[in-house]
């Protein structure tokens, strides 16, 4: 049956082929044809009959589309004929070959693509760091005041300020909009039968104008109420999983007695994820009365946390500023020991920037690791981009032997040398589009997800950023250019009649490529031992000595000597308890200040009070002089301090030396030996040991037999239980301590396995195009040689001929590059890391020639399979 | 029958010359054209169109899509501007004149020899 629809549909089809005409066009002529078929049918013509005759007297479309063409070479621009004739042929050649060398392809897109992923996670990692805390409406209003204090001949700046000094200040300054105190202080807030030691943050009304932290629900105000408590959106959970909160009871206890119920005013919206300042709990700052013992406000002894300032105008700071004088004077006759030579008033927008260098901020200190790991990042990326680049312009480089025909063709019809350069970037940027898309995909939803999991982040970037697209379109407009721009030269130079007689050959001794298939090796090789020096270095640190023994101890932190007491009676009955010690610090867990003088002299050592059996419990070794004495009161003014002490103050005989320490004279009875009282990431500092009053106690540390510590954990988990149900439990394994850098370090190992891992692969998919375009371009040789005889094994020696000579030279030219650059590294990473060694650099050696034998056999055995027939028959 | 070349020279002053009469659509204009020349003209309908356009794009007509009560089809109307009336004037002085050279040439009678 005749549809005259679907013949004026195939019509119309034809027309569209031609790409003449518009739509408007199009319709215009169809509705010509239908007019005519109307008129035809209207003098009794049966449709198929009108609608061949419409068609006949319409006339020959390619003639018309012809005619048409005409008509727009004319109407159109030279830039818009670029457009849409040429562009469009050169993406049309671009995807054909593509599709045409799909290995070549698929090496150089996944390579590229691999790269823009780390470009993706770098760009996240940045953004996490520049915008922390930029969300605060008024970060340039708000500013933190410090102190620049001279300590040990040293300026440093610090973030707590005296206690008094806000409210004198709002007095004081009419210029001062907003001031508020902030204190941080230890709790534990019962609900129920639940108890949790906690963080609760003691602060002016105030707060919640000058930080933007929106509520979810409440009312900001309310925290003029001395008994109301803003929560955390994260500790509402904890409380109150989905129930709302407000209006409920929060039992709050200070120093194990002192108890207050607060009523929930408010809940805050969820941080940003970019956020360093926060709190779990916010209660009026008068509560301070309430939380500390014989609180007295006028006390310049005393610190809080943190003093912030408001102002309209940043000018008007400058009133503030000088008008500093005497608070200074206030404060240094209080405090001989804590001298205020400057305040400073540091403005939130930068606060986190700049708190690496001021201490006890209420800013995050990780602003500067961070910033070093992004450039770590960064020269990563750059390295990945590198190996990239160097992959695709070998690759292409080596296919242009196979295009080197078409190219002569197309300067013979006319195409001159920039014409043959653009249809090559045209290719390129394809590629890079592509490659674009699958990095970003990479990056998006697999790296960066995995590496914030890893180091409990979440920066929160996503697509619609639109620096990361200007960030990305620059990445790959750079690579397109880098990787694309020489071998388009390269290819295009050549003279089409040497390439038609023959005259060029290559693909063997280009020295370009030679020289980049080099400098890749060396790249690849550094990254090998990094990663081979990362592992090495977390197996190194974790055997690495702390000093004493964390082994078979367990340690629980008490309020008070009761406790202490109480504790001591119920775990000294346990067989497998070897030895009990108490004191007010711990090591890894808590120390102190002190200040020594000798004659006009004055330094600021950490020390570690605690009783007769500690060091022989922890197992730190007394070098010289002795232990203390298991008596009382013997060596009650007696010290022992330990190596670094002994050098750092140049005493060469420290035994029988004397200090004053708050006014009482301790003479050193011993030298104890170095140990880590922090993590590996810090160099060990002078420390001292001394003892303390039984009702200053703090902590109880036991060591129980070998091969009973988790048993004895339970045990003392047991026993804090029935003994304090009010009091959630702190403490455990002595080698817990450093948990978290130990996992840490683990990471780093993973991350940099990781990155060799795909280095390694990069440089396998390189050496593969490279290799089996070289071995493809011999066919012919390889089959005449097969023909008469010649082994496999002579085959793949004589491909690896090729090569040996290179790795050779990029290993022993890498070699010293990569044991100096990785050193370099480590130093500026670790404190205490692994001795570089050769043997990484050896083995990233061996693992590259492993990568060449390997990619060779698989190709050997190709060429092994096939029949040397048909590589003769070819062409 | 109108020779092809004479047909394509034509169209210009033929298609201008219709729509001075009034606005036309493509269908109507070959329509008009036909029957004009009594079929003598042999026109493939299609090529009208290019000739259109580009007739247009010189500014000499101007085009709208217009909805007729009358119609179930829109019809692209075509109508002339003033640079194309002025267009046809030198159209038609120029035919004029190659007709009058024609007319003296073919009038004469040949001598005799």
């Amino acid at each position: 049956m005749f549809d005259l629809d679907i013949a004026i549909e195939m019509w119309l089809k034809q027309l569209r082929k031609h790409r003449a005409f518009d739509d408007g066009e199009i319709r215009e002529m169809e509705l010509h044809l239908r007019d005519h078929i109307d008129d035809l049918m209207s003098d009794g013509i049966v449709a198929q009959e009108a609608f061949e005759q419409a068609v006949s007297e319409f006339g020959e479309i390619p003639v018309m589309a012809q005619e048409e063409f005409r008509t727009q070479k004319r109407r159109f621009s030279i830039k818009s004929l670029l457009f849409s004739t040429m562009l469009n042929n050169y993406t049309k050649t671009s995807l054909r070959r593509l599709l045409k060398h799909p290995v070549s392809s698929v090496i150089n897109i996944l390579g590229i693509a691999i790269a823009i992923g780390i470009c993706v996670l770098v760009y996240s990692f940045g953004y996490w760091i520049e915008k922390t805390d930029q969300h605060h409406e008024n970060k340039d209003n708000v500013y933190l005041t410090t102190a620049f204090i001279n300590r040990n001949g040293k300026m440093q700046q610090w973030g707590i300020s005296p206690r008094p000094l806000g409210e004198m200040m709002k007095d004081d300054f009419h210029q001062i909009d907003n001031i508020c105190r902030v204190k941080e202080q230890n709790v534990v807030i019962k609900l129920e039968d639940k108890v949790f030691n906690e963080k609760t943050t003691l602060v002016d009304p105030s707060y919640l104008e000058m930080f933007t932290f929106p509520l979810e629900k409440g009312y900001p105000s309310s925290l003029t109420d001395n008994s109301s408590i803003i929560l955390s959106a994260e500790m509402a959970k904890k409380y109150f999983g989905e129930n709302d909160p407000i209006g409920e009871d929060l039992l709050l206890i200070v120093s194990g007695e002192e108890t207050k119920l607060f009523k929930v005013t408010g809940v805050a919206e969820e941080f940003p994820s970019t956020h360093a300042i926060d709190f779990d709990f916010l209660v009026n700052y008068q509560n301070s009365s309430w939380a500390i013992p014989n609180y007295d406000q006028d006390d310049w002894t005393q610190t809080i946390g943190a003093t912030l300032v408001q102002v309209k105008d940043p000018e008007d700071l400058e009133v503030v500023k000088a008008g500093m004088e005497k608070y200074k004077v206030l404060q240094n006759e209080a405090m001989e020991d804590w001298k205020v030579a400057d305040f400073k008033f540091e403005p939130l927008a930068t606060l986190y920037q700049n708190s690496p260098d001021i201490n006890k901020t209420i800013s995050s200190r990780h602003y500067k690791t961070n910033k070093m790991a992004h450039s770590i990042l960064t020269i990563l990326a750059i390295f990945m981009l590198a190996l990239a680049s160097v992959n695709y312009i070998n690759i292409s480089i080596a296919t242009s032997a196979k295009r080197l025909k078409e190219i002569a063709l197309r300067k013979t019809i006319g195409a001159n040398r920039m014409m043959l350069i653009f249809q090559h970037l045209v290719e390129n940027i394809l590629t890079t589009v592509l490659a674009l898309v699958l990095g970003m995909a990479f990056g998006k939803f697999i790296l960066v997800p995995w590496f914030e999991y890893q180091n409990g982040y979440s920066s929160g970037f996503h697509f619609l950023d639109v620096n990361l697209w200007l960030y990305l379109g620059a990445v790959m407009l750079v690579t397109a250019l880098i990787s694309g721009l020489y071998p388009s030269l390269y290819i295009s130079s050549f003279q089409a009649v040497n390439i038609f007689r023959g005259k060029i050959k290559f693909g063997k001794g280009n020295l370009v490529t030679r020289g980049l298939l080099g400098f890749q090796l060396i790249l690849s090789g550094i990254l090998i031992v990094c990663a081979i020096m990362f592992t090495q270095n977390s197996v190194y640190l974790q055997e690495r000595s702390w000093g004493y023994q964390p082994n078979s101890v367990l340690h629980a932190e008490v309020d008070d000597f009761t406790m202490y007491d109480k504790l001591r009676n119920k775990i000294q009955q346990y067989p497998n308890v070897e030895l009990v010690s108490g004191g007010s610090d711990h090591i890894g867990v808590h120390k102190s200040l002190k200040v020594l003088k000798k004659q006009d002299k004055q330094y600021e050592i950490s020390s570690i009070a605690v009783d007769a059996n500690y060091l022989e419990l922890m197992g730190v070794e007394v070098l010289a002089g002795r232990d203390f004495m298991k008596s009382p009161t013997a060596d009650k003014f007696s010290i022992i301090v330990n190596e670094t002490f002994m050098n750092q103050l140049s005493l060469a005989n420290p035994i029988d030396e004397e200090f004053e320490i708050d006014t009482a004279k301790y003479t050193i009875v011993g030298v104890a030996k170095d140990f880590h009282f922090n993590s590996f990431s810090s160099e060990i500092e002078p420390i001292i040991f001394m003892l303390v009053a039984e009702d200053k106690y703090n902590s109880l540390a036991f060591k129980v037999a070998k091969g009973t510590e988790m048993e004895s954990l339970q045990n003392l988990k047991n026993e804090w239980a029935s003994l304090f149900p009010e009091t959630p439990f702190r403490g455990g394994l002595q080698g817990d301590v450093w948990g978290e850098y130990f996992s840490s370090l683990e990471w780093h190992g993973e991350f940099w396995r990781m990155i060799a891992y795909v280095t390694v692969f990069m440089a396998a998919l390189g050496l593969f195009g490279l290799i089996s375009l070289n071995v493809s371009g011999r066919v012919k040789e390889f089959s005449i040689k097969k023909v008469l005889g010649a082994r496999v094994s002579h085959l793949g020696k004589n491909i690896m001929k090729d090569y040996m000579w290179l790795f050779t030279i990029s290993i022993i030219l890498g070699a010293p590059i990569s044991y100096y650059l990785v050193e370099f590294f480590f130093d500026t990473v670790y404190t205490y890391h692994v001795p570089s060694n050769f043997g990484s650099v050896l083995m990233s050696g061996i693992i590259l020639i492993v990568v060449l034998w390997t990619v060779v056999s698989i190709l050997l055995v190709n060429v092994a399979k096939s029949n040397p027939v048909n590589g003769l028959k070819e062409e | 029958m109108i020779s092809k070349n004479l047909t394509a020279a034509s169209t210009k002053p033929i298609i201008l010359g219709i729509l001075k009469q009034g606005n036309s659509y493509g269908y109507l204009i070959i329509k008009k054209i036909k029957e004009l020349s009594g079929g003598k003209m042999k026109y493939s309908d299609g090529m009208l169109y290019p000739v259109l356009h580009r007739l247009e794009k010189d500014g000499l007509i101007v085009s709208k899509w217009v909805m007729e009560d009358d119609s179930v089809r829109p019809r692209k109307y075509y109508e002339i501007t003033e640079a194309g009336k002025q267009e046809l004037a030198q159209e038609q002085a120029q035919w004029s004149q190659v007709n009058s050279v024609l007319d003296a040439i073919w009038n004469v009678k040949p001598s005799k020899n």
